[in-house]
């Protein structure tokens, strides 16, 4: 796992990626707490597809892809699914940083908050935890897939920006409502209890796990 | 048994066949192969190897099809370098490569000893803990090739292996590459002929994706003897002048004379004597050959 950090976390990756967190929480505005999570989701989803977009697309740059098309399948897939874990896992580090760099730089007020329930400031983060994670790992499977299908890291980026512009609208809530991969970032905040947005991010479950589960034909065909 | 290759095509998408028809048995041992940049001998790796699929033709690796039922046996009895590589600038050289090995289904335990082992035979011992990216192009073609050793491979194909290499590194890399050929297929790609004439008996020339030549080295040298012819030239515009007329596998001044090898199939118009032929001069003879 050492290595599979050393590989797909390299400085300038950890360098603009934290940079590019605490710009975010200096310059995007929120009044109230509630509006840190809307503020992250859209920017964080760009971050993490544009970071995973080369966990394979690396090797075929390099030409060690053709090395190792003759290693075993099952050793290379394990070793794309670990560096995929280990990225998903620091961008979720930093998406929970985040959250608290825009409480330290614009202490954002709690007005209207129970002190419990889904209410209290606690539940909120720890929905914005689930949600964001789910973020994280849709478009950061969805980048590595793109790229690896068309061999080329900048089509997983440019195609992944395409649906993040598509679905992250008013367009895109219209037409999709709950069921839109940022169902998150459009749910409504004075109905905090209506889970419906919930919705879109089984979406996002269920389309990040397919790719998944394609990822190594994809390997294996594409090299 | 080795590699049988019958009436292989390889054609781009720009219809540009990159290996034209060709056909060439690679016996155990160390086999050349040579040709000049873009004759077609990185493809034929690159289909060896299985990255890439022919158009025509049929491979055979130890009797057994390239087709893609057969690939996993395949790919599991070769070691590949390609051209170019670049390993992991991240990570040392010991990481690197116990990184590879582990991914090429070795143990921990075996990789270990094997990195050892050919880390001292390409000099690299020293170097084990420096990051990747600190290497020199020559360090870094060496780790290549223990990269494609780490499994001790039945078929090794090696790709340039000795290009940035210096003189002493070239000896170390060539007497690796005899060493591990016993008992195995070794395919030696390059343009650099003397590191084929120090290492192979067998070989093959390459022009344009054919084979202009496969057979032994010795074979090749009787078929351009009596061909190379040395002279001397008084001055450059006379040296020119045949340069134009014939082709020059070398040009040495001599004092105020130059001294100058030609590669002609008649007796050229000057003055000049027939001498032994190189494998370079063999190469040139057999490329250029009408």
């Amino acid at each position: 796992m050492i290595r599979e950090m050393k590989i797909s976390l390299p400085v300038q990756k950890l360098a603009y990626a934290i940079f590019f967190v605490v710009i975010l929480s200096l310059v995007r505005g929120v009044t109230y707490s509630v509006e840190i999570g809307i503020a992250l989701e859209a920017p964080m989803a760009i971050l993490a597809l544009t970071f995973c977009a080369d966990t394979y697309t690396q090797e075929i740059v390099s030409r060690r892809s053709e090395v190792q098309r003759l290693y075993p399948m099952k050793k290379r897939v394990r070793a794309v699914y670990r560096r995929i874990l280990v990225q998903e896992l620091f961008l979720l580090a930093l998406a929970i940083g985040g959250y608290g760099l825009f409480f330290l730089f614009q202490n954002p007020g709690t007005a209207g908050m129970g002190q419990d329930g889904l209410d209290s400031e606690m539940c909120r983060f720890l929905i914005y935890v689930a949600a964001i994670a789910v973020t994280l790992l849709f478009w950061g499977i969805l980048s590595t897939l793109l790229a690896c299908l068309f061999r080329n890291m900048w089509i997983g980026i440019g195609g992944c920006l395409l649906l993040w512009v598509l679905t992250n609208s008013s367009m895109g809530d219209r037409y999709l409502g709950r069921w839109n991969l940022f169902s998150y970032t459009y749910r409504s905040l004075e109905n905090s209890g209506d889970p419906g947005w919930i919705c879109g991010k089984i979406v996002c479950i269920c389309i990040a796990v397919t790719a998944a589960a394609v990822l190594p034909e994809i390997i294996e065909k594409r090299g | 048994m080795g590699i049988r290759i019958e009436d292989l095509t390889v054609t781009f998408k720009n219809k540009v066949a990159a290996i034209d028809h060709a056909d060439l048995e690679i016996p155990k041992g160390i086999f050349g192969l040579l040709g000049e940049n873009g004759a077609g001998k990185t493809t034929l790796m690159r289909v060896l190897t299985t990255v890439l699929s022919p158009t025509g033709g049929t491979v055979t690796l130890d009797g057994i099809p390239y087709r893609e039922g057969n690939y996993d046996k395949i790919r599991r009895k070769i070691g590949y370098l390609p051209q170019e590589i670049d390993l992991y600038p991240g990570l040392s050289v010991q990481e690197c490569l116990e990184y590879m090995g582990n991914l090429s289904g070795l143990s921990k335990q075996t990789a270990r000893e094997r990195i050892d082992y050919y880390l001292e035979k390409t000099s690299l011992s020293a170097h084990r803990r420096k990051k990747m990216r600190q290497l020199s192009g020559g360090m870094k073609r060496r780790v290549g090739l223990v990269q494609a050793l780490l499994n001790e491979p039945e078929f090794l194909i090696v790709d340039e292996p000795t290009t940035g290499l210096d003189p002493e590194e070239r000896i170390r890399i060539r007497n690796l590459l005899v060493d591990f050929s016993e008992g195995r297929t070794v395919l030696f790609s390059t343009h650099v002929v003397e590191d084929l004439a120090a290492t192979c008996n067998q070989l093959a020339v390459m022009k344009k994706g054919k084979f202009l030549y496969a057979g032994s080295m010795r074979e090749l040298l009787e078929q351009a003897e009596g061909h190379i012819w040395t002279c001397k030239a008084k001055d450059e515009t006379t040296a020119r002048e045949l340069e134009r007329k014939y082709h020059v596998s070398s040009k040495q001044y001599r004092g105020s004379e130059l001294q100058i090898r030609l590669i002609s199939e008649l007796h050229p118009e000057i003055v000049c004597s027939p001498c032994e032929a190189t494998l370079e001069d063999a190469y040139i003879y057999i490329a250029n050959k009408k």
